[in-house]
C-alpha cells in the first residue's frame, strides 16, 4: 500500500520534472535518494565517488525526464537503471573494478540480506524475483550478483570465478533464459 | 525452478538487451548498445523489460541517506542550468558570456541566419528593452511582410503572455501578435499596417491574458519598447 502510494508520487513528480519544474526534482530526490545512493555505494564502494554519481544521476533525470517513456518502464525502474548505468560508467572509466576478490558459487554477502523494511514492503515482484534467483544454480546466481551489484564485466566475472570467458558467457546467458522463463510463470 | 530446455534461446537482440541491462558489456560493445537504446525503440523496449525484471533486486540493499551537500550541489547546478535556456538562444548566451559579440549583435546575427532569405536593405530592426534589459530583438523583413522575434532577457510571466505592438510615431499601438517566450518566432505583418512599419516607428511588448489583448489595445503593463532602425 505504502509502496504503491510512493510509486504514484514518484511517477507524478517525474512527470512534473519533465515539464521543467525544478521543485518536482527535489520531490523526486526526497522520495528516491536514499535508495539510489545505496545503489551507487554498492556498485562503487567509495562514498565520495558515490556522491558525485548521485549528483550526476539527478542532473540526468532533470534533462531526460521529458523523454521518459512510461509505456516502457516504471519510474523507479527507470531511475535505478540510470543510476546503475552511471555508476557502471564510472567503474569502466576507472579501468579496474575494485571488486575482484574470488566469487564463490555459494557466497551470499551478509550485507545483502533483505532488510526489514524491504520485507515489510513485501513487493510481490521482489519476492518473485528472489524465488527465481533461488532456483538458479549457485554459480549462475553468483555470476549475476557480481554483475548486478559489483558492476563486473564478463571478463571480470570469468577472472573472479576462475573459468574461461566462454564458459562465463554461457553461464550468464543460461541464467538469463532461466530467469525470464521463471518470471513469466 | 523448472527445467529449461537446452534449445531455449534468447534472440540475438534480446540477449544483447539482457547483457546491457545486467551491465556485463564493456568498451565499444557497451557504448554501441547504449547508442542503440537511444535510437531503436524496439531495442529500448527489450532493455526496459530486462531492467524491470532485475530492478526489484535492489530491494535487498539497505537504503542510505546521502549527505545534505549532494542536494545542495544539485540545486546549484540546476539554477545555473536554468539561467541558460536550452534553446537556439543558448548559443547566443554563450557568445555573450565570452564577450565576443554583444548580445544585440548576436541576436541580429541569429535573426539573419533565421531569415536566410531576408534582403538586408528592406530590413528594420528593433531592440526591445525594459528595466535596463534587452528583452526581445525583432527584425522586420518589409518585402516579405514578416517579423522575426528572438527572446533575449525576457522572463516568462506565470499567468500572462507577451504581445508585440507596432507603435507609429504619435499613433495608437497596432497589435502584431502574441510571442512565444522561449524560442524565436515569425509573425506576419498585416498588410494594413505595412505602411506604418518604417524607421522611427516603435515596437513594444505588453503582458496580456493568454490569447492576447481582448480589446485590441494593450491592457497589461508595457514591459519593453524600442525604435525601428535600418539594419
Amino acid at each position: 500500500m505504502d509502496l504503491d502510494n510512493n510509486r504514484k508520487l514518484i511517477a507524478a513528480a517525474l512527470a512534473a520534472v519533465g515539464s521543467g519544474d525544478p521543485n518536482a526534482l527535489q520531490t523526486v530526490y526526497r522520495l528516491t535518494a536514499t535508495k539510489l545512493f545505496a545503489v551507487c555505494l554498492r556498485i562503487l564502494g567509495d562514498r565520495s565517488e558515490a556522491e558525485d554519481v548521485l549528483q550526476e544521476v539527478y542532473m540526468t533525470v532533470w534533462s531526460k525526464a521529458a523523454v521518459f517513456d512510461a509505456a516502457l518502464s516504471s519510474s523507479m525502474t527507470w531511475l535505478i537503471a540510470i543510476t546503475r548505468n552511471r555508476a557502471i560508467d564510472h567503474l569502466r572509466a576507472r579501468g579496474q573494478n575494485r571488486r575482484m576478490d574470488p566469487l564463490e558459487a555459494a557466497a551470499e554477502l551478509a550485507d545483502d540480506k533483505p532488510t526489514a523494511d524491504a520485507a515489510l514492503q513485501g513487493a510481490q515482484e521482489q519476492a518473485k524475483l528472489q524465488r527465481c534467483l533461488d532456483g538458479l544454480a549457485g554459480h549462475e546466481r553468483a555470476a549475476l550478483r557480481g554483475a548486478f551489484f559489483d558492476g563486473n564485466t564478463y571478463e571480470e566475472l570469468a577472472e573472479r570465478m576462475k573459468v574461461p570467458l566462454g564458459t562465463m558467457k554461457s553461464w550468464i546467458r543460461r541464467a538469463m533464459i532461466k530467469l525470464k522463463v521463471c518470471l513469466e510463470q | 525452478m523448472t527445467d529449461v530446455d537446452d534449445h531455449e534461446e534468447l534472440s540475438p537482440n534480446e540477449l544483447l538487451a539482457a547483457e546491457y541491462a545486467l551491465g556485463v558489456l564493456a568498451g565499444t560493445e557497451r557504448t554501441a548498445a547504449a547508442q542503440r537504446v537511444a535510437r531503436d525503440r524496439a531495442f529500448a523496449a527489450l532493455v526496459a523489460a530486462w531492467q524491470e525484471r532485475l530492478a526489484p533486486w535492489t530491494a535487498e540493499l539497505q537504503e542510505v541517506a546521502p549527505p545534505p551537500q549532494v542536494w545542495e550541489r544539485i540545486a546549484a547546478q540546476l539554477s545555473s542550468a536554468q539561467r541558460q535556456r536550452p534553446t537556439f538562444w543558448q548559443s547566443l548566451v554563450f557568445w555573450r558570456g565570452f564577450g565576443i559579440v554583444s548580445a544585440f549583435a548576436a541576436a541580429c546575427l541569429a535573426v539573419l541566419l533565421y531569415l536566410s532569405t531576408a534582403s538586408q536593405q528592406a530590413a528594420l530592426v528593433a531592440s526591445i528593452e525594459g528595466d535596463g534589459q534587452r528583452i526581445f530583438v525583432a527584425v522586420i523583413d518589409v518585402k516579405r511582410a514578416a517579423i522575426t522575434v528572438v527572446p533575449a532577457a525576457y522572463r516568462p510571466d506565470p499567468t500572462r503572455v507577451p504581445e508585440l505592438w507596432l507603435v507609429p510615431p504619435g499613433g495608437k499601438p497596432l497589435p502584431l501578435g502574441v510571442l512565444p517566450s522561449d524560442r524565436p518566432s515569425q509573425i506576419a505583418l498585416p498588410a494594413t499596417f505595412a505602411d506604418q512599419a518604417r524607421r522611427d516607428a516603435g515596437l513594444a511588448v505588453s503582458l496580456e491574458p493568454p490569447g492576447g489583448s481582448p480589446t485590441g489595445q494593450p491592457t497589461g503593463p508595457v514591459i519593453g519598447s524600442g525604435k525601428l532602425t535600418n539594419m
